[in-house]
């Protein structure tokens, strides 16, 4: 009887080591296809373009060819834009983070802890811009920033993303928890609201609005669409639009394809492995989005 | 409310600095999302063309009789279709069962999260010229494919092929947005208390039962969220679908409704044709996003 039963445990661990196993070697395998592209980058960033396209492909560089990155910044017509247009880049970026960061926790703020009249249909119109894609309003937007001659600008790009709807939801999420009792105190002994915002409000929601400003960074390094319709010229170009001009050029070179490819991610993977619990808690936080 | 007329002045104050917070995202928003949103419809019953400088003409839905008969505006939404069902199928199932194995190790859960979450911070555009220089006919990817199914010396076409390009932008996508979504099921998973499954185990439940009968039910909100959000990003694309077509592959198989409107109003100068197309876009992705509000108040699990 107990030898039967010592039999069907072990016969259970045998089994449960194989599936143990499986998981393993899919976790595993899942983990290099994922990764094998971004390692494909960085070496082939390294090496010249005769050995990028070999078969089959030599995934250690010989020599470190820097070249690459000297041709990439360069560029094909040697004029160096590339460098203007990652300036272009972190100046946009920083700006609609730092807007948005700003207007969303004093407007979620607004919302979360005082009473004025209409502040429910004002919540719920902010919540209503939820369900206006961007890409549905992006060519009557684009006559705005016309109209207003902001082509060509830094006003054209950053002004369209000065706030959004999510973070502004996600800040209000975040102080409607904030004692009460705490803000009293601070306004008996004397504080305005806006040095109660300043002093309790901000230090106290660092969290969130890092989140805020990682997941608003990223998605602005990542922009391709609005600056294609509102920037013609080369030395207002954000880093997406210099990496399409230089992949649509002739004879483009792809050692130096990856190099530009490369100068753009390295910010953004930087920003990502020193943060990276404020990125992935962003994508958790919309598990936790209720309507 | 009954004392309201007793409302100390320092409660007006209040309200006053409350509406004081929120006016700029107020005025933003008029100015920026509601105002264009209008726009857009006003101009699609127009003919109005960039750079002109005629009135534009009132058409009434000549626009939409127009793109309706178009078969080219057709292919588009064929397009969008095949690969938003294409891509978020996929991404669920896999991102699914990528949570589980992840929430089922005791060690490296952090590594793997974060192995798989880095696509997602990378540009859609440097995602989509590592996979050009992948799929390029020399490249990475008819190495691998021919090494795994021992056949040398095969192009599998990735870039000229209709339907091969249509899988590829399919697979570029899935590569970047899996790890993100299996974010947010592991959130899901997490949220599941650990003496439902003790209890589930100990009545005999095999693990696989438990997966079965316990994990998956529970799960559904974070399906349900998951397959809605993941088709409402599918439904955008465009990066991807752009950068493809500039490195040199057939635009129609590809031609999804944001690169149409795209080309229709920046190349063809129709603005009035372009704005129909993104009035249906809005509408299409309205529907999508109702349904994500209702059934993510609806698919409450209360434990």
């Amino acid at each position: 009887m107990q030898k039967k039963q010592l039999k069907k445990t072990q016969k259970g661990n045998f089994l449960s080591i194989i599936v143990d196993g499986f998981i393993w070697i899919f976790l595993i395998g899942t983990a290099a296809f994922i990764l094998a592209p971004l390692v494909f980058m960085f070496t082939a960033s390294l090496m010249p373009a005769s050995d990028v396209m070999k078969m089959p492909f030599p995934w250690i560089p010989k020599g470190i060819h820097w070249q690459n990155y000297w041709q990439g910044i360069r560029g094909n017509d040697g004029s160096f834009i590339y460098i203007r247009n990652i300036l272009n880049s972190f100046i946009v970026a920083g700006s609609v983070t730092v807007t948005t960061v700003i207007l969303s926790a004093i407007t979620g703020f607004g919302l979360a802890k005082y009473r004025f009249w209409g502040r429910n249909i004002v919540f719920m119109m902010i919540m209503a811009t939820f369900m206006i894609p961007f890409e549905a309003i992006m060519i009557p937007l684009y006559l705005v920033i016309t109209k207003l001659g902001f082509q060509n600008s830094y006003q054209g790009l950053i002004i369209p993303f000065l706030v959004n709807a999510f973070g502004i939801f996600l800040m209000r999420q975040y102080y409607i928890t904030f004692p009460d009792e705490i803000l009293d105190a601070a306004r008996i002994d004397g504080a305005s609201e806006m040095m109660i915002f300043r002093t309790i409000i901000v230090p106290n929601s660092i969290p969130a609005m890092a989140t805020l400003a990682v997941l608003t960074f990223k998605s602005q390094w990542d922009n391709l669409l609005w600056p294609l319709l509102i920037v013609q010229s080369e030395e207002m170009k954000t880093i997406p639009q210099y990496i399409v001009r230089f992949i649509s050029e002739k004879h483009t070179d792809e050692g130096a394809l990856m190099a530009v490819a490369s100068i753009a991610s390295i910010p953004i993977l930087i920003l990502f492995l020193r943060l990276s619990k404020y990125f992935i808690g962003g994508a958790a936080l919309f598990s936790s989005r209720k309507g | 409310m009954k004392f309201s007329f007793l409302k100390s002045g320092v409660e007006q104050k209040k309200s006053r600095w409350g509406l004081f917070f929120v006016i700029p995202s107020i005025l933003f928003f008029s100015l920026f999302s509601f105002y264009p949103i209008f726009t857009a419809l006003y101009t699609s019953f127009f003919r109005k063309k960039l750079l002109s400088l005629n009135p534009p003409d009132f058409i009434a839905f000549q626009n939409y009789t127009y793109l309706l008969k178009s078969p080219d505006f057709w292919n588009s939404i064929r397009a969008t279709a095949v690969f938003t069902i294409g891509t978020f199928i996929p991404i669920v199932i896999l991102s699914l069962i990528l949570a589980n194995f992840i929430v089922s190790r005791k060690k490296f859960q952090q590594f793997f999260q974060m192995a798989y979450y880095s696509p997602a911070v990378l540009s859609s555009v440097v995602v989509a010229v590592i996979w050009l220089l992948i799929f390029d006919p020399r490249g990475l990817g008819n190495q691998v494919l021919n090494f795994l199914f021992n056949s040398p010396g095969v192009d599998h076409k990735f870039l000229a092929n209709s339907v091969m390009v249509q899988v590829s932008t399919m697979l570029v996508y899935s590569w970047k947005y899996l790890g993100y979504f299996t974010i947010i099921f592991i959130v899901g998973l997490t949220t599941i208390p650990q003496s439902t499954h003790e209890a589930a185990l100990i009545d005999g439940a095999s693990r696989w039962q438990d997966f079965w009968y316990i994990t998956i039910p529970l799960l559904k909100p974070t399906t349900v969220l998951v397959s809605v959000m993941s088709m409402l990003q599918c439904l955008k694309t465009f990066s991807t679908q752009y950068l493809f077509t500039q490195g040199g592959a057939p635009m129609a198989p590809i031609n999804v409704i944001t690169l149409n409107i795209y080309h229709t109003a920046i190349r063809d100068h129709r603005i009035g044709r372009a704005s129909a197309m993104s009035v249906i876009l809005f509408f299409i992705m309205l529907i999508f996003t109702w349904l994500q509000f209702r059934v993510s108040r609806s698919e409450e699990v209360s434990y």
